[in-house]
Formats: structure tokens, C-alpha cells, sequence
């Protein structure tokens, strides 16, 4: 990563440092952990960071109200038709309510194409190769085209022997084969002129069909083991106790929230194993919620309440 | 059919599974003449004719339409063997403790073994003997008890055979097999053209400990039967319980364990127990010994109706088998609505996602697993609504179409054969 900074072509983005959902959080925990994020980027890579990204790529208006508070000059969103109507994602817009921050938007098929369906064999276009997938990134209109996509995409998704490190090396010498295209960071592209405001008021993912957080905060389990942490995290922070607050902040990584995903009966839980270290998601929520009461007890006895049996 | 208990008298899973299927079965167009070592009562089925030793032979007026053919010889020959009376010996579980116990070097084992040698052997020469069963597709023989009868009535009739085994002899004797009945279950998978388990965790064991051969063991599970789910009796109430049999096989001592450490955090847990058997003096003391004797209610043996109400009113179903082929009480629960805790070589743990899954021999697990159950009420609900949506998105009909399927393997394998 250090050596990739000092390429110069690259740019790091802000995010909360426990990949969390604190936007769902009272302040000023949000604020605290991008914070805790930012200075790690720059102890350990002498990276400023000056777009910000949030947790499985949720955006919203009240979310960039914060990032502006923040001084961010753009932000990263899901390019989904739902809210963009008729505007097209390949454009930058300025958020609505805080037009200072800029907008990249990820075009979701062209990503996915290389997130999900690069080593699918049941997919028309396998394999994927550089040159046809920069002859469709060359045939897409627009100003900006956000390719976003998780970090282990790249051999561990798709393992290396699915050819993915091999395709990602080639395409930047296909793409140049085009003049209309070129490559830029977030940080650069966040400079282009907005194409107009874009307004979001619900909470967008870039998860499942409806784009909320529903594959996190949709069912039982998950809203009952969020609200269990938003009480304790009260507790938590009066406690003053730094190694009871740290405890707490990592119990609000979504992924908790994740595993103990239920999807609507008739469906597979199998589909969802994969990333899960669990068994099924009735042992997430149990084994939360006990590390839940747990840690409810140690900030209860480090302010002296006495628990009732 | 050859089987061995029909209801409404039935100890364990292999009465109703008879039951279930052959009522499928017969919606399907199939007649079956279900062979019994006993003499009934048969809750009736259209489309199954039930035939025991010494039965009388129908009147010609009273028979059920069916495609047998005429009794050959005209004086009735006298039928060999005794019909035995229910209560069935298949609940006759060997007195064995656990595996350290010196019941290992002794190969004795049933109280009555004349009994037992004798009864079988006439229940077996009875079935082989079999001229009044028309024309015959399939032979389907369930577990041990009659297959030297099964296989050699096949062999006559030139018909495929099919076993199901529901439980091995290595199962419920926990480790100390009774030869003869070893040699029956091995004499059965040899010859079945076909043999069904009702786990994957069987279909290993038969392939595994009796040479089975894999192509063709299938796995077809049990199910149950949609009822009317019960008002929830008084949701506050902590109630954990279990039902089956109190055979050393079924780990109930388990049970007893972690209740005991519950009762310690959870002073309002009530621990059920609705069963009979050889463990039951043991489960007492043990309860009692562990300071839950006012905690552990021992209800004996419950009805059906008995077993429902329970259901409706239990917070938790807790299934600790050492050894459980498939566990059709969990299933039960589960089609109850109830959250189960079950140990990990059960089989219904294949086809549930939504229930806890134990080492047998884990109490603290089992305590930790049940306490959260009975803690954490979002939990219980979510269990207990995806449990009940698991244990009847499928049910009888699928699996007697599953051994329809089996049945037609079976004959086409049969003719395959050069």
C-alpha cells in the first residue's frame, strides 16, 4: 500500500475506522470514527483524504449534510436508477442539500461485471476479456464511469487462477487504445463540474435489489442486536473507559448485522454462508447478544450500578 | 410392505413413517399389502391390506378390491407362527450402560432371547411363504425384523427389493451390537436392490459399517404432517422439553446435565421430559443428585394429543442423541413452531438451518445454547417461524414420490441385470 501511494496514482478515501454503521449512531460517534480512519491514513501512508466513503457505500442526504460539516469535497454513491430516474450515472452531481460535495457514482452493471460475473461460466460474455470489456467502457456515454468494487475482488473473490490479476494488468493498455478514455482517481474526478444536484433522502446501499440496508438492519434479529447496541452504547460512553468504548465500536461492524441475515422464508440461507463464519444467523444474533450483555455488565460495573439478578 | 408396527400402536418413528408413506403411496395409484409380526388394531388405509400370521384368511365378499389372486390351495393351509401383541419388542432396548460398562464382553442381550430368536425366525418363514399376494412390484422392507422373509419372498416372485433403514443395530445398541440382528440389517443391504436412509449421516454409516454399496443407498428424509399449530400456552412461561424415548442412545442425561446448570441463571426454567424406557430410574437419580429433582418433570409416556400440548407450550426442544438417524420429535417441534437445540449426528440437523447444532457431549454448549433460547425472545421467534417454515415446505407427498422414484430404480436396475 505504501509503495502504491508513492506511485502518486492513487487516492484513499475516507471511512469509519470499524467499517460500522455509526451513521445510524447519535453523534458524535460518526464524526469520531472517520476521524480515527483519517489519521491511520495518514500515520501509516502520509495519505489526506479528501473524499469519503461510507460502509457498504450508504449515501443520503443527511450523510453528506456530514460530510460537508467534515470538509469532504466528494463522496462516493450507488449509481442506481431508483433515485437517479432518467439522469444518467456517468455524470458527477453535486448533493443537494450540501453542494459542495461532489458525487461519483458507481455504474453498477460495468462493475459488477468484474465483481460478480468475471469468473461466472454460466455468464453469456465468459470470459471476460481487457479488450472487450475497454470496447464497452468506450462505447458508454458520459462524463465520469465510478468503477467501484471491493478490494478483494482481486484473487481472493476471484481466485488468480480465474486470470482476474491478468486482466486487471492488461486493461489499462486496452483502455489507452481509446482517446475518448482516460483513468482518474476520486480525488481527480471529483474536480469535474457537476451535471446538477442529486437528492437522496432514504438511507441507499449498493446491496440487493432495493438498494437499502435490509441485507444489515432488515430483519428481527438484526434491528433487536442494533437497538441492544445503541442502549449499551450510551452506557458505554459514560463509562469513559477507553477499552469498553473500543469493545463496543467493534461489535458495530456491519458484518455482525450481516451474518445474522435472514432472508424472506423460501429462500437459501446457503447463499449467504459464504461470508459468514457462522453456522446459521440465529447463532450470530445469540453469540452478539451475549457479548452484548456481557459488555453491558463491564460498563454497568465500571459506573457502579448494581445489577439487578 | 414389510414392516413392523402400524398405529394407532406405534413406539418410535418407523409406525408413522409406514403409516405416512403407504397413505401417499396409495394417492398415487399404489396398492400395498403391509406384512406385521402383530395382529393389529391397523388405523385404516384405503389401499393397504395388512396381513399377520395366523390372520384369517377375507371372506371373498368382504375383500377389498385389490389385484390378488385367489388363495391357490383350496383347504387354507394352517398358518405358521403367533401374531405378537403390542406393546412392541422394538422398544426393548439393550440393557446396556455406558461404553466402559462390562456389557461389552457379554453378547447376551434381550431378556427374552428364545423369545425373540423363535419369533423372528417364524415372522421370517411366514413372510417367505407368502402365496396370497397377487401380483407384486416392489418388495419394501423397513429395517431388520424381516428381512431373511423379504429377501427370499423377492428371490421367489423374482421383484426387486428395497430396505429403508431407520436406525442401525450399532445405534441403538450405542456401540454393542447384538449379532443376530446385525446379521439381519447386513443380510437386508446386501440383498436390497435399493437401500433408503433417512439422513446422509446414515447413508455414511451404511457404507461406512456395512460395505453398502454407494450407488445405491439414497436418502430420503422423514417428514411431518401440517397440523393446526396450537395457541401458544402463557409465552412467559420458560418451558424446555423433550420427547422420545429414555433409551441410552437419546441422551437424555444430557438434558438433565444442562438443565441443572440453567436452573443455576435461570431460576424460573421449567425441564420436561415426556417418555419411557430403560434410562428412566438413572435420569430420576441423576436429577436428583444434581439438586433439580423440583425442576425436571418426568412425564412418562404422552399421547399424541398430550404431545401437541406440550409443543404449543415449550420455549425450547431439546434433542441430545447420542446416535439419532434422522430425530422426528425435533421435526415436530419445529412444525410446532418451537426453537430446537439438537446434537450434530442428528439427521433432521441436514435439512434445518435454523436450529442449534451440539456436540452430544457438550452440556455447557447445550446449557449456553438453550439459556440463550430461552433469554433472547427475538431470537426464539425468528427461530421458531423459520423452523416451522423449514419442517413443512415439505412434506409426505414429496417423499413418497422420492420413493416411487427409488422403487422404479430399483425395477430398472433389476432388469438392467444380465
Amino acid at each position: 500500500m505504501r509503495s502504491l501511494r508513492r506511485t502518486g496514482r492513487v487516492a484513499f478515501l475516507a471511512e469509519t475506522y470499524y467499517h460500522s454503521l455509526a451513521f445510524l449512531l447519535p453523534p458524535p460517534e460518526l464524526a469520531e470514527e472517520v476521524a480515527m480512519h483519517r489519521a491511520v491514513l495518514a500515520r501509516e501512508f502520509g495519505a489526506e483524504t479528501i473524499a469519503l466513503r461510507m460502509t457498504e457505500l450508504a449515501y443520503s442526504d443527511d450523510i453528506a449534510r456530514f460530510a460537508e460539516a467534515e470538509r469532504f469535497q466528494g463522496m462516493l454513491a450507488e449509481g442506481w436508477e431508483g433515485v437517479l430516474r432518467r439522469q444518467s450515472p456517468t455524470f458527477p452531481y453535486s448533493a443537494a442539500p450540501a453542494r459542495t460535495v461532489i458525487l461519483l457514482l458507481r455504474h453498477y452493471p460495468l462493475s459488477d461485471d468484474i465483481g460478480f460475473r468475471f469468473s461466472s461460466k454460466n455468464w453469456s460474455e465468459y470470459p471476460l476479456t481487457a479488450e472487450k470489456y475497454a470496447r464497452w467502457l468506450s462505447e458508454t456515454p458520459g462524463e465520469t464511469l465510478g468503477l467501484f468494487m471491493d478490494f478483494e475482488t482481486f484473487g481472493e473473490h476471484h481466485p488468480a487462477e480465474s486470470g482476474i490479476l491478468d486482466f486487471l494488468s492488461r486493461l489499462p493498455e486496452e483502455v489507452r487504445r481509446y482517446p475518448r478514455l482516460a483513468w482518474a482517481t476520486v480525488d481527480e474526478a471529483i474536480g469535474t463540474p457537476p451535471a446538477g444536484p442529486l437528492s437522496v433522502p432514504e438511507i441507499m446501499s449498493w446491496a440487493d435489489e432495493a438498494r437499502d440496508l435490509g441485507a444489515w438492519l432488515g430483519n428481527d434479529l438484526q434491528k433487536s442486536a442494533f437497538e441492544a447496541a445503541k442502549k449499551v452504547g450510551v452506557l458505554a460512553r459514560q463509562s469513559a473507559d477507553p477499552r469498553i468504548l473500543e469493545d463496543w465500536r467493534k461489535l458495530l461492524t456491519s458484518d455482525h448485522f450481516y451474518y445474522m441475515f435472514v432472508s424472506g422464508h423460501g429462500a437459501d440461507l446457503g447463499v449467504h454462508r459464504y461470508f459468514s463464519s457462522y453456522d446459521n444467523p440465529y447463532d450470530a444474533y445469540a453469540n452478539y447478544m451475549n457479548a452484548m450483555t456481557d459488555l453491558r455488565r463491564r460498563a454497568l460495573d465500571r459506573l457502579g450500578v448494581p445489577i439487578l439478578k | 410392505m414389510v414392516g413392523w408396527e402400524w398405529p394407532p400402536h406405534h413406539t418410535g418413528g418407523l409406525g408413522v413413517h409406514c403409516f405416512e408413506l403407504s397413505r401417499e403411496l396409495t394417492r398415487l395409484g399404489h396398492r400395498i399389502t403391509f406384512l406385521t409380526p402383530f395382529s393389529g388394531p391397523f388405523t385404516p388405509v384405503e389401499g393397504v391390506t395388512f396381513r399377520f400370521p395366523s390372520e384369517r384368511r377375507p371372506e371373498p365378499s368382504s375383500a377389498a378390491p385389490s389385484e390378488e389372486e385367489p388363495s391357490p390351495a383350496s383347504p387354507s393351509p394352517v398358518e405358521p407362527g403367533v401374531p405378537l401383541e403390542y406393546p412392541g419388542a422394538y422398544d426393548e432396548q439393550p440393557e446396556v450402560g455406558p461404553p466402559e460398562s462390562s456389557a461389552f464382553s457379554s453378547p447376551s442381550r434381550p431378556r427374552r432371547p428364545v423369545t425373540f430368536q423363535s419369533s423372528t425366525e417364524t415372522y421370517n418363514g411366514w413372510i417367505a411363504a407368502r402365496e396370497d399376494l397377487g401380483a407384486v412390484d416392489v418388495i419394501h422392507v423397513h429395517d431388520w425384523f424381516g428381512t431373511e422373509g423379504a429377501k427370499a419372498l423377492a428371490e421367489r416372485l423374482g421383484r426387486p427389493l428395497v430396505m429403508t433403514v431407520h436406525s442401525t443395530e450399532y445405534d441403538r445398541s450405542v456401540g454393542h451390537p447384538w449379532e443376530p440382528i446385525l446379521e439381519r440389517e447386513e443380510l437386508g443391504i446386501r440383498a436390497a436392490t435399493r437401500v433408503i436412509a433417512v439422513s446422509r449421516h446414515l447413508r455414511a454409516q451404511l457404507i461406512e459399517r456395512y460395505d453398502a454399496d454407494p450407488a445405491k443407498v439414497r436418502v430420503i428424509y422423514n417428514a411431518v404432517r401440517p397440523t393446526e399449530r396450537l395457541e401458544e400456552i402463557d409465552p412467559t412461561k420458560r418451558v424446555v422439553l423433550y420427547v422420545g424415548r429414555l433409551a441410552a442412545m437419546k441422551g437424555v442425561d444430557t438434558f438433565v446435565r444442562a438443565a441443572a446448570r440453567i436452573a443455576e441463571h435461570v431460576p424460573d426454567a421449567l425441564f420436561v421430559v415426556a417418555g419411557e424406557g430403560p434410562e428412566f430410574p438413572r435420569l430420576v437419580e441423576l436429577a436428583a443428585r444434581l439438586g433439580v429433582g423440583d425442576r425436571v418433570m418426568f412425564l412418562g409416556k404422552v399421547s399424541d394429543e398430550e404431545r401437541e400440548i406440550l409443543l404449543a407450550g415449550a420455549s425450547v426442544f431439546v434433542l441430545p442423541s447420542v446416535v439419532e438417524p434422522f430425530g422426528i420429535a425435533a421435526l415436530e417441534a419445529m412444525a410446532a413452531g418451537v426453537p430446537t437445540v439438537v446434537s450434530k449426528t442428528s439427521g433432521v440437523a441436514e435439512i434445518s438451518s435454523s436450529t442449534f447444532r451440539v456436540d452430544f457431549w457438550d452440556v455447557e454448549e447445550f446449557a449456553s445454547r438453550i439459556a440463550e433460547i430461552l433469554e433472547y425472545p427475538t431470537l426464539r421467534a425468528a427461530m421458531g417461524a423459520q423452523g416451522r417454515w423449514e419442517a413443512l415446505r415439505e412434506g409426505w407427498p414429496e417423499r413418497a414420490r422420492e420413493t416411487v422414484a427409488v422403487y422404479a430404480e430399483a425395477r430398472d436396475a433389476r432388469r438392467d441385470r444380465p
